[in-house]
Order: structure tokens, then C-alpha cells, then sequence
């Protein structure tokens, strides 16, 4: 990706980012954060990693935030009324966010693995097609297409299937808490 | 025999218990029986096939079934079964806050209160075995979310309402920084498993600013969970608002659990030659010391014992972590992970005999208020002795469970030479028989008004009976427990 559009997706992931939290209107925060993702999804892309970027759009600002949307309309929230911010919080936030942030800068800054680009190292599709057992990506590696999405499920599915359970486990009891907390009379 | 298989019956039975309660048309206590006794099938097999577990080689990557794991699978079992019998003396109380005005008289929401501690049981047992970083973060999830509906099960009532979102915000806080730090250490030395990341750390050229970023994010976000000074102030609310026996199920088994991964990691962090064990320790030092104090300390003025509780919860994690820090000690035949399983073994009957008193109590209209408390001594004799003892213990006292544990702390912290963190220990430990004496002079004393004697159901009866035996037989006898832990080694 040319630099001026890695500029233009980071500043518009940023500012959208920022505003989530300075509107006042829930609907326009909702909605920042959907711009917000779909910068996140360009960086993504320029990276490579055109699987996770299209999912973050179709999951993150498709569906999640469509989620949100629908749920701040149906309970109707109004804009939050002014208060009268506490001093001593803003300013404790506004330190602790400062230190983490110096603390970032020093760790990255001595760090030399951000001087390498994606440019820098190029994929080796050969090399890569031979430790591949399975024919279909192995196929794609050969013709040196990246098989992004058939390499994530191959992960997901063959080396972590416990995990994916696990997983299905948390969902359940994210649905029965869902159904406990909000039905109108449990009997 | 393959160690998930118990892990997946307990699933299996959690999935079946919830899909039994809607056509079930007699009392849903049932549903706790058919759990508790699953649980008992869980630690019979469990115990009768300790030696002979063999994990599959797809699985040796991420899963282990090494004694210390086997050790926080039976702790896990253990706690819920305690947590479901205590569950069945609180059910009034649940049922109050669950059902409406209406429904009184009926066992709302007990058959969910019953099955959702078997996921939790799932995930502790997963956390117990896990050693790479996906395993124990989706493991660890698994328990938290469960926690989240748990903390917030009691919706008619504000403060249990009030605990879920405080939990709810603070471990979504934690869970951010845990994978955050974890993102950092996979990104610096690639490797998700804790051996490869052991490898990595101490193979690692250059500078260690990055890996030490990570380390202590990772740290940090474990530290929620086990309630660790700074990461603790969640703790007095959430355990006050919380129905009881999930408040003893935090305080035991997610504390164990964990300080089982915790164990795992930090070993990952200090292993021998690695480049941040020094720092690590360090910073290990500088949490246990100020746990120990800050818990302590602060719960010299609660009036509420459940709030007691939770201040006590804290100050016994500064022990855990101090004896987590001394890695280096080599005149100790006990090592720390050792040391750290064995305190939590004594931690757990004592701490669950507390709140099983709290919630008998409770449910036959008695407050938390120590206030309350009065008189217990004289009108249920036993019930009064039982929670003697426990207090005792936990405060340390000789020939109780709790001072070996605290015992052997203070002996790896002398070892070690840390002696700040060993006056420490030692001025927590005094602050500790002021503030649970404090409790018991109070069941001792003359009530105001007369109150009703508590009773309790015959499966209460046992667990007071075999906690309290367990109690003893640990204070006297400490070798039991350390042959589990070191016998299966061999």
C-alpha cells in the first residue's frame, strides 16, 4: 500500500476512533465505530491479510455494529444529558493514558521490528507449498496465490478443534445468561 | 486414560441437566443431586486413574496431565460440589430475587444456578492442564463469562445486579490486558506454546524492554483473577453482591485455577537463563508484598463478613504470590508450585466452611453483618465450633491447616532472603488473628435479640463434617497432601 493511503486509513481509523467516545449521540457513535472498522479493514488489506479485512468488515461492521445499532434504537437511549465531568478522573485518566503511552514509545522505539515492511520480507510460495499436506493450498501456494481463508480454517479446524469447543461451551452459557437476566418471569 | 474424558462428561452433564429442566415436573433439587452426583463419579475417577493418564499426541501441544494439573482438576471438582451444596441451603434466598412477587414458594432459576458451575468446573479443569497461550485464554474466558451470568444471577436484587456489572467491566478491563500482553510475547518470540516461548526467552538476543511490556501485561491481566493489589478493587463489591456460594466459588476456584496457570507462566517467565526472570521475580515480589499488606490491612474495619471475606480472599493471594516469587530457593525440598498448591488446598476447606454458615444463615433470615453473627456459638453449638475452626485456621493458628500453609511461605520467603516481604507476611499474619479472632469473640457473645437456631440439611452436615476433619487432618498430618502432589510425580 502507497504510504498516503496507509496515512489516510490510520488518520480515519483514529479520528473516527476517538469521536466513539466523544459524541455525545449513542447513533453517532455507533456509527463512528463502523468508519473506524472499515479503516481497520484497509490496513489489513495492506498487510495482506485479505481474509481478516473482509471478515472485519462483513462481522465487525456488518453485524456487530448493525447489532448495536438496532438494540441503542429499540431501547431508545437519548443523548447522554451534560454532566459536569470530575476533575480528579479526568486528569488521573488523562496521566495513566500518558504513562502507558511513553511506556509504548520507549518499548517500541528501542523494538528494530518495525523497520522491516511486508516488502521487506517476501512470501516464499515454493518452500511454503511443501510443508503443505493439504492438496487445495497446496495447489494455491504453488500458482503463488496467497489461500489466506483455506489456511485460517485448516488452523482453526485441524490444529485447535478443542479450543473451537471450548468456544461453543462459552457461547452457551453466554445465550442461557442472556435468556436468565432478561427474561420477564423465570418459573 | 485420556483426562478430557471427565472433562467432557461434566459437559455433557451440564447440557443434559439444562435440557432436563424444562420437562422436569418434580422439585428441581433433583437436578442438583443428578450434579452432585455426577461430580462425586468425576473425583472417583479422577482419583482411581491418576497415575494412569495418558493425554493424545494431537493434544500434547497445548494439554498436560502432569500432577499439578491432576491436583487443580480434583480442587476444581471439590469446589463445585461445594458450591452446589451450598447452593441447595441458599436456594431460598435465589429464589426470592429471581422469581417475582408472584412465584414465591417456587425454586426459580435454581436448575441454570446448578448447571452452569459444571461449565465452570469444565473450564477450571481446562485451565488446570492447559500450557499454551490460546488454551488458557479460551479456557479462562470460559470461566469468567460463566462468572459474569453467576455474579448477576440474583436480578431483583440491585447489588447482585451492581457486582455483575462492576465484574463485567473489570474482567472485560483484565481480559484486554491479558490478551494484549499476549499478543505482545506470540509477536516477539512466535511461539505459542509456553515451552516455545521458554526456548525463545532464553535464547533471546537484544533488548528485553518488549518482552518484559508483554510479561508484565500478562501478569497484570492474570492478577485480576486472582485479585492481586493493584487489580483487586473489584473484589469487596463483587464478593458483597454476589449470591453466596458463587462468592465461595470465586474466592476458591477461580483463585485456584487461577494461580494454576499462573504457576504455569510464571515458571514459563523465570525459567532457568531466561532474560526477564529477574525483573519478573521482582515484580512478583513487589505485588505480593503490597497484597499482603492492602488485604490485610483493610480488613481490619469490615463489619460485614462476607466483605471480610473478600479483604481475606486478597491477603491470602499476597501469600500465594510471595511463594510464587521465591523460585530460587533450593534448601526447601518443596518446591514454589508445590508450596502454592499445597496453601490453596488448605485455603479451600476453610474458606468454604465460612460461607456455607454465611448462607445457611442467609436463607433462614439472618444478615451478613458480623453484628448479626451474635450468639451463633450459643444457639447452634456446632455450627459455631465449625466455623471456629475454619477461622482459626485461616488466621494461622497452630495445628490448623492454615498455619502449614503460611508455614511453608514464610520458610521459602526466609530461604530466599526476602526479608521486606517476609516482615510483611509476618505483620499480615498478626493483623490476621486480630480481625478473624474478632469474628469469632462475636459468634461467642450475647446476643441483643434472640435469634433462630440455623439449621442445616444432611449433605451440609457431611461437607462440615469432612471440611472440617479436613482442616485437622492437614494441620496435624501435612504429609497427606503433599503425597498426592509429589507421589504422582514419580
Amino acid at each position: 500500500m502507497p504510504a498516503p493511503l496507509f496515512y489516510f486509513f490510520s488518520l480515519l481509523m483514529l479520528i473516527f476512533g476517538a469521536l466513539v467516545v466523544i459524541c455525545r449521540n449513542p447513533v453517532a457513535s455507533a456509527l463512528s465505530l463502523v468508519v473506524s472498522f472499515v479503516g481497520l479493514a484497509a490496513l489489513f488489506i495492506s498487510l495482506d491479510a485479505y481474509f481478516i479485512g473482509t471478515i472485519q468488515i462483513l462481522v465487525y461492521a456488518g453485524a456487530v455494529m448493525v447489532l448495536f445499532l438496532f438494540i441503542i434504537m429499540l431501547l431508545d437511549i437519548r443523548a447522554e444529558a451534560g454532566r459536569k465531568p470530575n476533575m480528579l478522573a479526568v486528569v488521573g485518566g488523562i496521566a495513566l493514558a500518558v504513562i502507558f503511552l511513553v511506556q509504548l514509545g520507549s518499548v517500541l522505539s528501542k523494538n528494530e521490528m518495525g523497520n522491516k515492511t511486508v516488502a521487506d520480507v517476501p512470501i516464499n510460495y515454493q518452500t511454503a507449498a511443501q510443508v503443505q499436506k493439504l492438496d487445495t493450498i497446496k495447489a494455491d501456494l504453488q500458482n503463488s496465490t496467497l489461500p489466506d481463508a483455506k489456511l485460517v480454517g485448516q488452523t482453526l479446524f485441524n490444529r485447535y478443534p478443542f479450543q473451537i469447543q471450548l468456544i461453543g461451551c462459552l457461547l452457551l452459557v453466554g445465550t442461557v445468561g442472556v435468556v436468565l437476566l432478561s427474561k420477564r418471569e423465570v418459573n | 486414560m485420556n483426562p478430557l474424558n471427565i472433562e467432557l462428561g461434566l459437559g455433557v452433564l451440564g447440557l443434559l441437566l439444562l435440557l432436563a429442566e424444562p420437562f422436569l415436573s418434580s422439585s428441581r433439587k433433583v437436578l442438583a443431586y443428578v450434579a452432585i452426583a455426577g461430580l462425586l463419579v468425576a473425583l472417583l475417577t479422577l482419583i482411581t486413574s491418576g497415575g494412569s493418564m495418558s493425554v493424545p499426541a494431537t493434544m500434547q501441544e497445548f494439554y498436560i496431565a502432569d500432577a499439578l494439573a491432576l491436583f487443580y482438576k480434583g480442587v476444581a471438582i471439590i469446589s463445585t460440589l461445594a458450591v452446589i451444596i451450598i447452593s441447595l441451603e441458599y436456594a431460598p434466598v435465589l429464589n426470592k430475587f429471581v422469581a417475582g412477587d408472584n412465584a414465591r414458594g417456587k425454586e426459580a432459576g435454581l436448575g441454570e444456578f446448578v448447571s452452569l458451575p459444571l461449565f465452570v468446573c469444565v473450564g477450571m479443569m481446562v485451565m488446570a492442564s492447559a500450557k499454551d497461550l490460546i488454551t488458557i485464554f479460551v479456557s479462562l474466558e470460559l470461566v469468567t463469562v460463566s462468572f459474569y451470568v453467576l455474579v448477576s444471577f440474583m436480578r431483583r436484587s440491585a447489588m447482585s445486579l451492581e457486582a455483575g456489572v462492576k465484574y463485567l467491566i473489570l474482567g472485560a478491563l483484565s481480559t484486554g490486558l491479558l490478551v494484549y500482553g499476549m499478543a505482545w510475547v506470540y509477536g516477539l518470540t512466535g511461539q505459542m506454546s509456553l515451552d516455545g516461548i521458554q526456548k525463545a526467552l532464553v535464547n533471546w538476543k537484544g533488548d528485553n524492554t518488549p518482552l518484559l511490556f508483554g510479561a508484565a501485561l500478562v501478569l497484570a491481566g492474570l492478577g485480576f483473577k486472582v485479585a492481586a493489589v493493584p487489580f483487586q478493587i473489584w473484589v469487596p463489591d463483587v464478593y458483597q453482591g454476589a449470591p453466596t456460594p458463587i462468592t465461595a466459588f470465586l474466592s476458591v476456584g477461580s483463585k485456584a485455577a487461577g494461580f494454576a496457570v499462573l504457576t504455569r507462566v510464571v515458571e514459563t517467565f523465570t525459567a532457568k537463563g531466561s532474560v526477564i526472570g529477574d525483573q519478573v521475580i521482582q515484580l512478583l515480589l513487589i505485588l505480593a508484598g503490597a497484597t499482603i499488606l492492602v488485604g490485610n490491612l483493610s480488613a481490619i474495619a469490615q463489619t460485614n463478613f462476607k466483605r471480610l471475606l473478600g479483604y481475606s480472599s486478597i491477603a491470602h493471594a499476597g501469600y500465594l504470590l510471595l511463594a510464587l516469587a521465591c523460585v530460587h530457593q533450593h534448601s526447601l525440598a518443596i518446591a514454589p508450585r508445590n508450596i502454592v498448591a499445597f496453601y490453596l488446598a488448605t485455603y479451600l476447606p476453610m474458606t468454604f466452611l465460612c460461607f456455607l454458615v454465611l448462607s445457611a444463615a442467609k436463607a433462614q433470615g439472618v444478615g451478613e453483618d458480623l453484628k448479626s453473627l451474635k450468639g451463633l456459638g450459643h444457639k447452634s453449638p456446632l455450627l459455631g465450633l465449625a466455623l471456629t475452626i475454619a477461622l482459626a485456621s485461616l488466621a494461622g493458628l497452630p495445628l490448623t491447616a492454615g498455619f502449614m500453609g503460611k508455614m511453608f511461605v514464610i520458610f521459602a520467603a526466609t530461604y530466599e532472603s526476602n526479608y521486606l516481604c517476609l516482615a510483611l507476611a509476618i505483620i499480615g499474619a498478626a493483623t490476621g488473628f486480630y480481625y478473624y479472632f474478632k469474628v469469632i469473640l462475636t459468634i461467642y457473645s450475647t446476643p441483643e435479640v434472640e435469634t433462630e437456631k440455623i439449621r442445616l440439611s444432611v449433605l451440609s452436615k457431611v461437607m462440615l463434617g469432612v471440611f472440617v476433619a479436613a482442616i485437622i487432618v492437614i494441620g496435624v498430618y501435612p504429609d497427606a497432601i503433599q503425597h498426592v502432589l509429589v507421589a504422582a510425580v514419580k
